[in-house]
């Protein structure tokens, strides 16, 4: 009985009353729509070029982490500091090695125990006051007595006890011991009559941000005039007085994206200028598309797959971990470096835009890099690497697989990998193939980095996968691998008394020449030793209106990076193409590019991509519709 | 007529399995008149044949980066149908494997999820005072804190792998089904069939194994379903924020690579609609059966018959 | 992913019901605890975490131990456990959230600087997905089986199918890269262009402009959840002998359905709104990431990779403490529309 009544209430042809409720959400919901389509009308400007001021727009791929140079670590943070501040020495286009900034130019005692650095006159800050060295002497004091600005710092100024601004043109510093490694002072300057008011208690969080129409205080090419910590939108405006010349464009811009394909999206569509750190197959995408240049250029970064040499206590010098006893010996390590084939790697794991890999020093530092020749130079011959094997003693038993001279099994080695990073799992699936071949079994585990770096202290490995990013000064790669660096920096636990003492020297060796080649000769010694296979000195891929802009310098030139290089030169180079003329002469500077249309879609491949993209979707929902409708039809029938 | 007296004494359990071999008939016969729930069986039906014949349909050797013959994000053609990835390796392929990726984890989250869901759901239903109290914190911890950072977090304890993706998610999962369970054994347990077992002395494990568990089964089963539909996606999305098993492929690691290599500006569509498209047909398989059986099981959805 | 916590009505014995004064009582005194008990346990699980900031942030810059040393005494990491959990207990007492690891800033100022755009992000959404949800659920009940009963459920399924992050993605690449003849005409990510000033009228609009297809992708994701709630629900209440009983008096189809129908199918809606919008200050991580808005998910998911203590705590903490409050004002919301609820 009841049934019979509650049939009604479910007349589908109601639905002329239901429209009663409804008008009131639905025009304002197609209000908000209008609204919302209609802002493009009102609000699009063009991105640059048509307005009074002319503004280089950069989208970054990546955080950067702190304005205040004594705090920040990301390598986005030292573009910034770049641009608002300057540095005692600034760094050649050429090679990165020394090259004049505030300081003019610069002498050391004979026995290497004082630097004497000359400062330019007329430096003034944005503020109008003078910068002279007591702003100098002031940093780099900051720098030796502070703790947090030393956790930063202080290796640049090792040995050094002390900074003294004799006059306002003159730094001194006096060491305890020569320092070779000077004058690699990458520590921006800041005014001491802003930063003197900064305790050490307000270090640990001073942001250094800008406050509306209070740029931050700054010597640089450009000023900080907005930008928060952690935000998304940074700017800077052109200093007008800039000692090293005015710089050809209004304001910088940076705009951070959290993820690769739409900045590069952003870069075609014209809302930026230049993207930086994308992928190669996205480079050689825009290498087609008129307008742009793009292009896979050197930095200074290699990736190495390292072995565990022999992982030790540090005060007991005791063994620890589980590390495979196989790999303590040079001659075995050495082997597996003709097991590699860095060109497949390079092919197929970075997909081209990488050079196969030699020593620690990348070659992007031409005046350090050694380069193995004939004989010593690692080729891949799986035939060479089981030849060497059988030399140092690790033959095949009879199941095929390589074992101790003692004649036990070596048993599995323990591959890990970066999970984040895709060619760091592809290399180390590769190099168990590889492993394979030569009759060594292996498994790949890959891993958090985070995890990885605890595995790594504890020596609980057998070889890794991980890079290095390596400075103009190769002291510092050089350094991890000594003695000292064992449960610090060391990450293949290598430890060579030799090694040590070449260390030591090259640290002190104020001879230019003579440092170089106990550096080649330190590069030597580990390509012998194989703490590491270095398997690819990568490219860091970057694309750039040049319709728009012009006048970028490579560093290295040539083929290095157009932005985020050492120092800020390009930034005070670049000029927008109407201006460029022939870029001051620089040869190796990119070159403007006929205007094509700004923005504009991408090319055809990518329209039809999207077409059908879209074409599915509407498909998959006019199905899924469909098929339920079919069901409805079905049901209705029990129903009223 | 000695078999007619066989006939009625039949033991107690016999009846009950009668009862309930009959009760799963009629399910069965509801279900198949429901044309929705039939589309996702069948749809379903399709994937788990694909996952489970999975190396008759396609060579595992395509999953290892170090075969790769083709070349890099090629368009589809007749030699790779739906082209090729970053790498080298057939989309088709990877996609193929792909799916038992997918529907593993999410049916081991689920098995998971369900498991400690409905104990937690009876257990703080069923007991009152303190334990059940505390039992009722312990759940609302797990809704109040946000899903993805707690699965990342509990993902980074763990590490990557297949089996602890699965337990992560079945984890982080489990509170909705606690709560459904809780709420239909709260009703259960006023009921006044029960009232009579307890006063005829049913113990409390007695109570809740032999009434309330079967009668809360049902919309158990078809809350299943449905988390399973949520477990994929959220293996999907783990996949696709990097914290996937790195040495499996699975669609959702294929969205990510397809993603990060630059599928938009390179045009790749090939790599990063066919991988999204199979997990919605999956997602959408398994919500049709659950809502299919959701209305079977609660009669009130289905209006006047 | 959302799950739904409705608090159902159980069975009453006839006892006297707790007057409304005492359930709020109750409620709020097991908010506090939840709250607690939520701090406590965040403190723990993000040290369980494997990982040593100071390693992970100082890779290739701190050169020696002392650096990293250094590191760790400046931001209180070489404390022990136990101290670091005090020094938590008492910061967050007072109010102070710590300072981040990885920006070096008050947490509190970071939180602050991204709560607006999540709140815009997420909470629009929200908002927009349960207005056309329950529009969309009301319709499809009451029109059950008809024309727009089987597209809309059909399509709402699809789309609750479907991982939000990659509907986002096609629509960047149909709506804002552009396809064929359309230009694309919204933009490919961020929250504002460069050259408008955001508190300007015409930067409102930007805004507007640029979170337009992040929010259509997050009410499209949450759409569903709403509209086959609402529609079940009522479905549920139109078999209710009530109502046959209303439509026996003889009130008109549209007023039946307005004042008994839809009102009483609403309380589970609203428990479940009123939940999610507790969740809406913990992000978006995935819309975020893809549209790069910078907003409270991205910045829980990018301390968890260094861990960044702090930020994870008060993170968590702003995130649990929303649903925590959400959800007790839900409870107090139904308890005072449905007394039977009031154990």
């Amino acid at each position: 009985m009841l049934r019979v009544l509650m049939r009604m209430p479910g007349r589908p042809r109601g639905s002329r009353h239901s429209g009663h409720r409804t008008p009131t959400r639905l025009v304002a919901a197609l209000a908000l729509l209008a609204a919302a389509l209609l802002v493009p009308l009102t609000v699009s400007q063009p991105a640059s070029g048509a307005d009074k001021k002319t503004t280089f727009t950069v989208a970054l791929t990546s955080d950067l982490d702190s304005f205040n140079p004594f705090l920040g670590v990301e390598a986005n943070s030292y573009e910034m500091w770049a641009l608002m501040y300057d540095y005692l020495v600034n760094y050649s286009m050429k090679d990165m090695s020394p090259a004049p900034g505030l300081a003019e130019s610069w002498d050391t005692s004979s026995d290497g125990k004082t630097w004497t650095f000359h400062v330019r006159d007329g430096v003034k800050w944005s503020d109008g006051q003078d910068l002279t060295a007591e702003d100098v002497a002031f940093t780099y004091n900051r720098v030796l007595t502070g703790e947090i600005e030393g956790t930063n710092w202080s290796s640049y100024l090792n040995n050094v006890s002390k900074v003294t601004a004799p006059d306002p043109q003159t730094v001194e510093l006096t060491l305890s011991q020569p320092n070779a490694v000077l004058p690699l002072l990458p520590i921006p300057i800041v005014p001491e009559h802003v930063w003197k008011g900064v305790t050490e208690k307000d270090m640990k969080s001073f942001a250094n941000e800008p406050k509306p129409g209070q740029p931050v205080v700054g010597s640089g090419p450009f000023r900080l005039t907005s930008g928060t910590t952690g935000g998304s939108t940074i700017e800077f405006e052109k200093n007008p007085d800039y000692w090293n010349g005015t710089p050809h464009v209004d304001q910088v811009v940076y705009r951070v994206y959290k993820s690769k394909d739409p900045a590069v999206q952003a870069l075609i569509k014209g809302e930026v200028d230049f993207v930086e750190d994308i992928n190669p197959l996205q480079v050689k995408a825009l290498q087609g598309q008129k307008g742009i240049a793009a292009q896979n250029g050197i930095s200074p970064l290699f990736e190495e797959i390292g072995f565990n040499t022999g992982a030790v206590d540090t005060k007991t010098k005791k063994p620890i971990g589980d590390g495979n006893p196989a790999l303590r010996d040079p001659k075995f390590r050495h082997a597996l470096g003709y097991a590699v084939d860095l060109d497949r790697i390079v092919k197929s794991a970075y997909q081209g835009a990488a050079e196969a890999g030699m020593t620690i020093v990348p070659s992007a530092y031409g005046g350090w890099h050694w380069q193995p020749t004939g004989e010593d130079k690692f080729t891949f011959d799986l035939d060479k690497a089981g030849q060497l094997l059988d030399e140092a003693g690790y033959e095949k038993g009879a199941d095929g697989k390589r074992t101790m001279p003692d004649g036990k099994p070596i048993g599995t080695l323990r591959l890990f990998a970066r999970s984040d990073q895709k060619p760091s799992v592809d290399t180390m699936n590769f190099f168990q193939e590889w492993l394979a071949d030569v009759g060594i079994d292996a498994e790949v585990t890959p891993m958090d980095t985070n995890r990885l770096g605890e595995v790594i202290l504890e020596g609980n490995y057998d070889a890794f996968q991980w890079d290095w990013f390596v400075e103009p000064d190769p002291d510092g790669i050089l350094a991890d691998f000594t003695c000292d660096q064992l449960g610090g920096l060391s990450d293949s636990w290598y430890c060579n008394k030799e090694y040590d003492a070449l260390y030591k020297q090259q640290n002190g060796e104020m001879d230019h020449d003579k440092r170089v080649e106990i550096v080649k000769r330190m590069q030597q010694m580990l390509y012998e030793d194989s703490p590491y296979i270095v398997t690819a000195y990568t490219t860091t891929g970057e694309a750039v209106r040049s319709d728009r802009f012009a006048c970028f310098q490579p560093q290295p030139d040539p083929g290095g990076v157009w932005l985020v290089q050492y120092g800020a030169h390009n930034y005070s180079a670049l000029r927008p193409v109407d201006e460029a003329g022939d870029c001051d002469g620089v040869k190796s500077a990119l070159k403007p590019v006929a205007a094509s249309s700004s923005g504009g879609g991408a090319d055809g491949g990518s329209n039809n991509a999207v077409l059908i993209v879209g074409g599915v979707t509407v498909l998959l929902l006019l199905a899924a519709g469909g098929f339920l409708a079919l069901r409805r039809r079905a049901t209705a029938g029990e129903r009223e | 007529m000695s078999t007619e007296t066989a006939a009625l004494r039949l033991t107690p359990r016999q009846v009950t399995r009668r009862r309930r071999a009959a009760a799963a008939q009629r399910t069965w016969r509801q279900f198949r008149v429901n044309r929705a729930g039939m589309f996702g069986l069948v749809l379903l039906s399709f994937f788990v044949l694909v996952a489970v014949f999975a190396p008759l349909l396609a060579d595992a050797d395509g999953l290892q980066v170090t075969k790769a013959t083709g070349e890099v994000l090629e368009a589809p053609s007749a030699a790779y149908p739906l082209g090729t990835d970053d790498t080298g390796r057939s989309v088709l392929t990877l996609l193929i494997w792909g799916s038992r990726i997918s529907l593993f984890v999410g049916l081991f989250a689920t098995a998971i999820s369900m498991v400690i869901g409905t104990l937690m759901g009876l257990a703080s239903g069923f007991f009152e005072g303190w334990s059940g109290r505390i039992l009722f914190r312990l759940t609302e911890w797990f809704l109040v804190i946000p899903f993805l950072p707690l699965a990342i977090v509990l993902a980074s304890v763990l590490g990557r792998s297949l089996l602890n993706i699965a337990i992560v998610i079945g984890v982080t999962s489990w509170p909705g089904t606690a709560f459904l369970i809780r709420s239909q054994t709260l009703s259960i347990k006023e009921r006044p069939y029960l009232e009579r077992a307890r006063v005829l002395g049913a113990g409390r494990w007695h109570q809740m194994s032999r009434h309330i568990l079967p009668n809360v089964m049902p919309m158990v089963f078809a809350n299943t379903t449905l988390t399973v539909a949520v477990a994929i996606i959220a293996e999907t999305t783990l996949s696709f924020l990097g914290l996937g098993d790195p040495t499996r492929v699975s669609w959702g690691s294929m969205l990510d690579d397809a993603f990060s290599v630059g599928a938009m500006t390179t045009g790749a569509w090939w790599f990063i609609v066919p991988p999204g498209v199979c997990v919605v047909l999956v997602v959408l398989a398994f919500t049709l059966v659950g809502q299919a059986l959701e209305e079977i099981f609660n009669p009130r959805l289905r209006g006047a018959r | 992913m959302t799950t739904t916590v409705v608090s159902t009505p159980t069975a009453q014995p006839l006892t006297r019901r707790p007057s409304y004064a005492k359930y709020v009582g109750a409620k709020v005194v097991g908010a506090i605890g939840s709250l607690f008990f939520v701090l406590v346990v965040n403190f723990f699980l993000f040290r369980v975490m494997p990982g040593d900031p100071a390693r992970t942030l100082g890779r290739g810059r701190f050169k020696t131990t002392e650096q990293l040393e250094a590191f760790r005494h400046t931001y209180g990491l070489d404390q022990s456990l136990f101290q670091q959990f005090l020094t938590f207990l008492q910061n967050t007492f007072t109010g102070q959230l710590g300072i981040s690891l990885r920006y070096r800033v008050p947490v509190s100022d970071l939180i602050r600087d991204r709560f607006w755009p999540t709140l815009l992000l997420v909470g629009t959404s929200t908002i927009l997905a349960i207005l056309f949800g329950v529009w969309i659920g009301v319709r499809a009940a009451w029109n059950r089986g008809g024309f727009f009963d089987k597209v809309s459920t059909g399509s709402t399924l699809t789309l609750y199918s479907m991982p939000e992050w990659w509907l986002g993605l096609l629509l960047i690449a149909t709506l804002a890269v552009g396809v064929g003849p359309i230009p694309g005409i919204f933009p490919t990510g961020g929250l504002h262009s460069t050259d408008v000033d955001p508190g300007s009228l015409a930067g409102v609009l930007d805004t507007a402009w640029h979170l337009f297809l992040p929010v259509v992708t997050l009410t499209l994701a949450y759409l569903a959840d709403y509209s086959l709630v609402m529609r079940s629900s009522l479905l549920d209440e139109l078999g209710e002998d009530y109502l046959t009983t209303a439509r026996a008096k003889g009130l008109r189809d549209l007023a039946v359905r307005r004042h008994h129908a839809v009102r009483n199918a609403l309380l589970p809606t609203t428990t479940i709104s009123a939940v999610n919008m507790g969740f809406v200050v913990s992000g978006a991580i995935t819309v975020e990431t893809v549209f790069s808005i910078p907003g409270l998910g991205l910045l829980s998911s990018e301390a968890l990779a260094i861990p960044d203590y702090w930020v994870l705590q008060g993170t968590f903490l702003i995130a649990s403490g929303g649903v925590i409050v959400a959800n007790l004002l839900a409870n107090l919301l139904y308890g005072l529309l449905d007394p039977r609820v009031r154990t």
